[in-house]
């Protein structure tokens, strides 16, 4: 047999990546949270989750927390990317980086130093539900500002002088071009803002001191002592990041416009 | 010839790994593969027994891993090579040895113990071999695995060699509350985590079994107070209530802990030391060895915190070698793995682990008495304040007819020594708390219930109402296209389809 390198065999470790990291684990997740103890079939996972109001208030919280999150960022980082954007300042790449730079210093030490500052102004331990979030926006930012400034750096300038020609104001292009070709952004922006804020714990024990409680930690409790409750809960996640998807997969088809999803 | 260049190929890149594989019988070195806590063993280098007081500077500062190793061959003329790896948690060690990792020698907590032991996945020690660790472990400690249950009738002594041990309880600033906080702790022991004086100022370990523990302390301190510690079965009763796992016990200890979440500052994993240090907080439920550490951190920075057991009761726990359940380890391995636990109770050992990470050594060697004396007894020319402290119950050996007593400065009765060594009457009123067996889910279950999130019942409305309003509004802007709206025509009109009107 003669081996021919096709173009097709480029995706083989690709494919084998997806097998080995994203489908194998998922596949375990599934029968771990479709099992008991002793390793039979079981719903019993399935039916404690959704017959216990703690833990479906806690999801739902987790929910109002993660979107929280994502509408403060959208709103601190729409006009950025937009002042960034329209703006002739010739650095600006200097002031998109002064944004990043934080993702560079290990995350851990930024909510540390997060702490210590909520400690000074004397709020921690007072505004628990109030640092979750700030700390979350803080640490999320970033992932919001850089789709928006991608997708609203290409649109056409001649967009905005065909929108002044026809008697539009500041106001009527700032609403009628800019936000609309922006959804894209604003769409890949809230998907990286909203799904990892439902889940980062870290953020919640070290600034609400462990008093606010998200489903992601959760999960991490339940799988010290019992696997197959956390693996239910995060299979429910999953069923809620995909839904949330769903749900903003149905505005991007709407618009019609090419997406910048990173 | 493609196919034996390639035969070729692949019998030389498996070369290496054969032979190192067959290499290890051949020239006899043994792999003990060690399982232990994080920064639980002396690691060398400064900071260490052996750098802090060496005066010559030639000491041999070299983690205690490689001295057992040179200890090992000059001893029993073999070669071992020590793969040493740590955990986080208790129940990070059980999974990893659910999902079959295998281990010589694991240091689980004395409940891990109970528990690996009782679900027959470790395998009794060869008691007799550890000469150096019968020789020097403390009565005290001997004693305690001795009347502790492992499995059914079998003590845990069988099972386990101690390596540290401690007790709960308060790490607290003198100073807290216009310098109350002393006589409120006597006043209300673990109940002063429920004081609105100290709203917003005590943490508490972010786990279940300690707070559970508290839980358990507050309820039954009267009870607790009243039992008569002079009478025989005084310990089993202790026991017997701070084991307390049945439905009604834990309802009510749900009760406690939930208004103690109201109380405190927060739970914690490891902010609680430092928190101490900057004042944030002035009181923190801690372990005795992280007391400790916590102490002699605040003194670097001028602040003095005590230590304090609750009077009631507090849990002792302690930290043992066990060996889990391997068919394929050899008589060569199980020996090294011996040899491994007698090492670590060579006095000089002790001292050296128990300086690195500031828990108690379970060994009472006279040389450990010595250490001890030279860290707490009082400088030259102070001894007009020293006061003694009784520590015999520990470092007393049967047959042995000395007092061991420290001769040392007033604060250290509340301070490091004391969390070191807590003296008799505080250690009798401690007792081990088991694994909670059948109750475990009950006792998780309760713990969801502590941390999660209670909402309003109109909180809960209002996120509905919105998540609906979303859905719909996704749903109609998609499909708002495709659905035709037929509207009835008014009296003398008719419905034209588009395509008339426009050409």
């Amino acid at each position: 047999m003669k081996l021919r390198f096709s173009r097709k065999m480029l995706c083989i470790p690709y494919a084998v990546f997806l097998l080995f990291f994203v489908i194998a684990p998922m596949l375990v997740i599934v029968y771990y949270a479709f099992t008991d103890k002793n390793n039979h079939i079981s719903f019993m996972n399935f039916v404690n989750f959704f017959s216990d109001p703690t833990k479906l208030t806690t999801i739902a919280y987790s929910v109002v927390v993660a979107l929280i999150t994502t509408v403060v960022c959208l709103f601190i980082a729409f006009p950025v990317s937009f002042i960034l954007a329209r703006s002739k300042f010739k650095r600006k790449s200097v002031i998109l980086l002064l944004f990043v730079t934080p993702m560079w210093i290990n995350f851990v030490l930024r909510i540390n130093a997060i702490r210590e500052l909520m400690n000074w102004i004397g709020l921690l331990g007072e505004a628990n539900y109030f640092n979750t979030v700030f700390g979350m926006v803080y640490d999320f930012l970033p992932f919001m500002i850089l789709p928006l400034y991608t997708q609203m750096s290409k649109i056409d300038n001649s967009l905005y002088e065909a929108c002044s020609d026809l008697g539009g104001n500041a106001f009527t292009s700032f609403f009628r071009v800019t936000v609309p070709l922006s959804v894209p952004g604003i769409l890949s922006g809230a998907t990286m803002v909203f799904l990892p804020s439902m889940t980062n714990y870290v953020v919640s024990d070290m600034l609400g001191n462990s008093k606010v409680t998200i489903i992601g930690k959760f999960i991490e409790t339940y799988f010290g002592t019992n696997w197959h409750m956390g693996s239910m809960i995060a299979l429910i996640l999953l069923a809620v990041v995909l839904l949330s998807s769903i749900l903003s997969g149905g505005f991007k088809q709407e618009e019609n416009v090419r997406g910048t999803s990173l | 010839m493609k196919r034996t260049a390639s035969l070729f190929l692949s019998v030389a890149l498996l070369a290496p790994t054969l032979l190192s594989l067959g290499g290890c019988s051949s020239n006899g070195e043994i792999t003990l593969r060690v399982y232990n806590w994080e920064e639980y063993i002396d690691e060398g280098g400064k900071g260490s027994y052996d750098y802090d007081y060496d005066e010559t500077g030639n000491a041999d500062t070299r983690p205690i891993l490689d001295k057992f190793e040179e200890w090992y061959e000059t001893e029993y003329g073999k070669s071992v090579r020590v793969v040493y790896s740590t955990f986080g948690t208790n129940e990070d060690l059980y999974n990893q040895l659910k999902l079959g990792d295998k281990y010589d020698l694991v240091c689980p907590s004395e409940y891990m113990i109970m528990k690996l032991a009782a679900e027959g996945m470790i395998e009794p020690l060869d008691t007799n071999s550890l000469t150096i660790y019968n020789e020097n472990v403390s009565d005290y400690i001997a004693e305690v695995f001795q009347n502790t249950p492992a499995v059914g009738e079998e003590p845990l002594e069988k099972y386990a060699a101690g390596y540290m041990w401690g007790v709960t309880g308060l790490v607290y600033n003198p100073e807290a509350n216009g310098g109350a906080i002393e006589s409120d702790l006597k006043e209300k022991g673990w109940g002063i985590m429920l004081d609105p004086a100290y709203k917003k100022k005590v943490t508490t370990k972010d786990n279940v079994r300690d707070s559970y523990f508290v839980g358990l302390g507050i309820l039954n301190r009267e009870e607790l107070l009243n039992l008569d510690q002079s009478a025989s079965d005084y310990g089993e009763k202790l026991t017997a209530i701070m084991n307390d796992v049945s439905p009604e016990t834990v309802t009510r200890v749900k009760e406690v802990l939930l208004k103690m979440k109201e109380n405190i500052f927060g739970f914690e994993t490891d902010t609680g030391k430092s928190d101490m240090v900057k004042g944030t907080i002035s009181m923190n439920f801690a372990w005795s060895g992280d007391a400790v550490y916590a102490m002699d951190e605040a003194e670097d920075q001028d602040t003095f915190l005590n230590f304090y057991v609750p009077e009631e009761c507090a849990n002792l726990f302690f930290d043992g070698w066990v060996m889990p359940k391997d068919e394929k380890r050899d008589e060569d391995t199980r020996h090294a793995a011996h040899a491994f636990i007698d090492f670590m109770s060579k006095p000089e050992s002790a001292v050296r682990n128990s300086y690195y990470i500031g828990y108690t050594s379970v060994i009472a060697s006279d040389e450990m008495f010595e250490y001890t004396l030279d860290t707490y007894s009082v400088e030259e020319g102070d001894e007009e304040e020293a006061v003694p402290y009784d520590v015999s119950y520990f470092f007393r050996k049967e047959g042995d007819e000395n007092e061991y007593v420290i001769d040392t400065y007033e604060d250290q009765l509340s301070r490091q020594l004391y969390a070191q060594f807590p003296p008799l009457e505080t250690v009798k009123r401690c007792a081990v708390m088991g694994y909670y067996d059948e109750a475990e889910e009950a006792i998780n279950e309760l713990w969801t219930q502590i941390k999660g999130e209670t909402l309003d019942a109109w909180a809960i409305i209002v996120i509905c109402v919105c998540v609906i309003v979303i859905i719909l509004t996704v749903v109609f802007t998609k499909f708002s296209s495709k659905i035709e709206f037929r509207i009835k025509p008014k009296k003398g009109y008719r419905l034209v389809e588009q395509k008339e009107i426009r050409p």
